[in-house]
């Protein structure tokens, strides 16, 4: 597994269950950076209600999260949220889809609701920088900038341009390993891109403690040396045809998840190279044998001893 | 940050039960398989995964064998598929193969459960006389892989009986008694003093659900049963009929009695449908239905090297354990694992170990001259409702409650002293 899905697996096996055979059910699972879902049957045991709570809501809401679950959800929409949740569904299994393709397309919108209650922000400054390319701004002039604090310690921002959209992703790494894997790492993603068959991707750019310039004046940016920031610059031909859009976004909302996955697989790798390493020495030391000492040993008038 | 909830994750042998405290039930039940490229893993392989040959300069050289895995039920779909073999990295309930499972722990955290492992704490499982280098081992890789906030690796034995709380028929929470624990692969009596496991009492019985499906198998087989039936479906329609039909009598002889006066009662058809082509068939399910579990209660119908019953075994593991806890031991026997769901499993059990118990204290009473008179001891067997994730359900249950992170050692703790800090056992409720 080298991408992160993007859909929540448990959402998706639950849902595609209780379809099938309804029955009383009241679970809490997470799901990246720190979203919180409670799948529960309240009332009868064919209405699930599915709810979510995410950190940065509010700032969500400001960008339009809402429109976008309004446009995604439709109706199963709850008019007010769970209390303790930030948004809740409500999913009557009567009225799902028959079984095949539809079903599976149903139960899939349902697992991606994170994904699309983040993918607001991006949504708009795509329109943003639409807006800006018709009527170009005077210049000098910025755009709004839109920050996610979608951790504790580490947000994302957006900002539209009349020609891009960029985007800026702070990460801490708590672990002075991690650390200098993901520089490894993020540095590997900036050399990648001179390779012939990625020049469509989009440019990278790595700093370490120093904020990018764009971000500079931003009020609550710590500077400290675990502090990484990386930014996506996108163009258009990264966002105008919709599907590209929605990949765009997936991949970029996960690619904090990703980046810390990845390092935690190559500590597993080098584990086991470490692992099949010790073995070989532990070969080596069992082969061994213990030097047997030659030495002609005499006694004090010169006779020989002799081991009989 | 503590609002997320911890992870419980119970690794066995055959299955692996994983999911979030405070559910009743585990969010995802699959083998604990792993299939990797290369060849399926004979008796002693110590290799692990493939690695990726030295890292060149280039990054379009550099492989991404060791990503290319798959674990659990898909691991089991891609059996047949050229190139991987799977591999089973628990043996006998201990981590054999470490590279291994390393990456099952990084699959089932990040494709699964999709948690960030940083902001959970983590309960794990062990069987009871682990090793203390195992867990030394598994506390590496969850703090130095994972990065994890903090670890309590509890056995499993106590699990089951902390789950045995969700019964009404416990009054008193103690971590007292005796535990049933009957997986796929083997079964176990472990008898438990607060919280403690007496090691050198544990008992172990090669007869567990995979034997019983064998048996079933055998049975319907004579009967020529399996004639209709695909062989390659031989084995799950029997472990169907084990796990659906089957039931646990009070009398084989009285029973037998009972199927052959009133046969179209008693037996009853089993509709399966053939994998290849579709067409559906139908199986009698007769005496197999009390005769699977009585391999229990007498092993003599099934094997010829193992000839103990349970209860006798139980009864065995009671009385080498310290004097002072057997009443406890005998008050409360928990069930746990598959393969002691069967209905009235836990009241024949009781029977016949208070027939045991009883018969011994009369002897005693006669040869003290019958003055002494003994009060009796009471013998209770607990099923409950959880009993089929029993450990993992306990571990829900104690991860649940807001002391659980005072148990735990967390990551601070592990810097400080280094994995040695996991070789004791810290048992849940105790002083420290």
């Amino acid at each position: 597994m080298i991408l992160l899905e993007p859909h929540n697996t448990i959402i998706r096996t639950t849902v595609l269950e209780k379809i099938v055979k309804p029955s009383a059910l009241d679970v809490q699972f997470v799901d990246f950076d720190g979203v919180r879902f409670h799948l529960s049957t309240p009332d009868s045991k064919t209405t699930l209600l599915l709810s979510m709570h995410i950190r940065c809501w509010n700032e969500l809401v400001q960008y339009g999260a809402l429109d976008v679950l309004k446009r995604e959800y439709g109706s199963l929409l709850a008019a007010t949220a769970e209390p303790d949740y930030n948004v809740s569904l409500e999913i009557d299994l009567n009225q799902a889809p028959p079984e095949g393709e539809q079903r599976d397309d149903f139960v899939r919108k349902l697992s991606l609701l994170k994904t699309n209650a983040v993918a607001a922000p991006f949504e708009r400054a795509f329109k943003t920088q639409k807006q800006l390319e018709a009527n170009p701004p005077p210049e000098g002039s910025q755009s709004e900038l839109m920050a996610i604090h979608y951790r504790d310690e580490e947000a994302i921002y957006i900002q539209a341009a009349s020609d891009r959209v960029t985007v800026f992703f702070s990460t801490v790494f708590r672990e002075e390993t991690d650390r200098i894997f993901g520089k490894v790492f993020l540095q590997e993603f900036v050399d990648a891109r001179r390779l012939s068959a990625l020049q469509n991707a989009p440019q990278v750019l790595y700093t370490n403690r120093e904020p990018p310039l764009e971000l500079r004046g931003v009020p609550g940016l710590t500077l400290s040396d675990d502090i990484g920031y990386v930014t996506f610059v996108l163009f258009p031909r990264h966002f105008t045809k919709p599907d590209v859009a929605e990949a765009t976004i997936t991949h970029i909302q996960l690619f904090r998840d990703y980046l810390h996955y990845h390092i935690k697989c190559s500590k597993a790798y080098m584990h086991s190279r470490m692992r099949a390493r010790v073995s070989e020495f532990q070969k080596v030391l069992n082969r061994a044998k213990t030097e047997v000492a030659t030495t002609e040993r005499k006694t004090i008038s010169g006779r020989t001893m002799q081991s009989r | 940050m503590s609002l997320l909830a911890p992870i419980i994750s119970d690794n066995g042998t055959g299955f692996s039960k994983i999911g979030f405290a405070g559910n009743s039930d585990p969010s995802f039940v699959f083998p604990t398989a792993i299939a990797t490229r290369g060849g399926p893993s004979t008796a002693s392989s110590r290799a692990g995964p493939p690695i990726p040959s030295k890292p060149g300069s280039l990054a379009s050289k550099r492989g991404v064998e060791d990503l290319d895995f798959f674990i659990g039920d898909e691991a089991i779909a891609n059996q047949k598929t050229p190139g991987y073999g799977v591999h089973y990295p628990i043996r006998h309930g201990m981590i054999d193969n470490w590279d291994h499972m390393e990456r099952y722990w990084e699959q089932t955290i990040f494709k699964y459960l999709r948690a960030e492992p940083e902001d959970h704490y983590f309960l794990l499982t062990e069987p009871p006389l682990n090793p203390p280098e195992n867990r030394e081992q598994t506390a590496e890789i969850f703090f130095e892989s994972f990065n994890i906030k903090g670890l309590y690796i509890a056995v499993q034995a106590v699990l089951a009986l902390a789950a045995s709380w969700s019964s009404n028929k416990v009054t008193d929470r103690s971590l007292t008694g005796t535990v049933v624990d009957s997986g796929d692969g083997v079964t176990h009596v472990i008898p438990c003093a607060e919280g403690y496991v007496i090691g050198s009492a544990i008992k172990h019985i090669p007869i567990a659900g995979r034997d019983i499906s064998q048996f079933v198998l055998n049975l319907m087989r004579e009967r020529g049963e399996m004639a209709v039936v695909p062989p390659e479906d031989h084995l799950k329609v029997a472990s169907k009929v084990k796990e659906n039909y089957s039931y646990v009598c009070q009398d084989i002889v009285k029973e037998f009695r009972k199927y052959d006066a009133d046969p179209y009662n008693m037996f009853q058809r089993y509709t399966g449908e053939h994998t290849v082509t579709g067409r559906t068939y139908e199986v009698d399910v007769g005496y197999e239905r009390f005769l699977a579990p009585e391999i229990f209660f007498n092993p003599e119908i099934y094997s010829s090297d193992f000839l103990t019953p349970l209860p006798e075994i139980v009864d065995g593991v009671i009385q080498q354990s310290p004097i002072d806890v057997r009443r406890g031991l005998y008050k409360n026997i928990v069930l746990s694992g598959g393969s002691t769901m069967f209905t009235h499993f836990g009241q024949r059990l009781k029977r016949d170990l208070k027939q045991i118990v009883d018969r011994r204290i009369e002897a005693s009473e006669m040869s003290s001259g019958s003055h002494m008179r003994s009060t009796g001891v009471e013998v209770d067997v607990i099923s409950h409702k959880r009993q089929r994730y029993a450990v993992w359900f306990g571990g829900s249950l104690l991860a649940s409650l807001p002391e659980f992170y005072s148990y735990c050692h967390t990551k601070a703790q592990y810097e400080e002293v280094g994995p040695s800090i996991c070789r004791r056992y810290q048992i849940f409720g105790s002083v420290n």
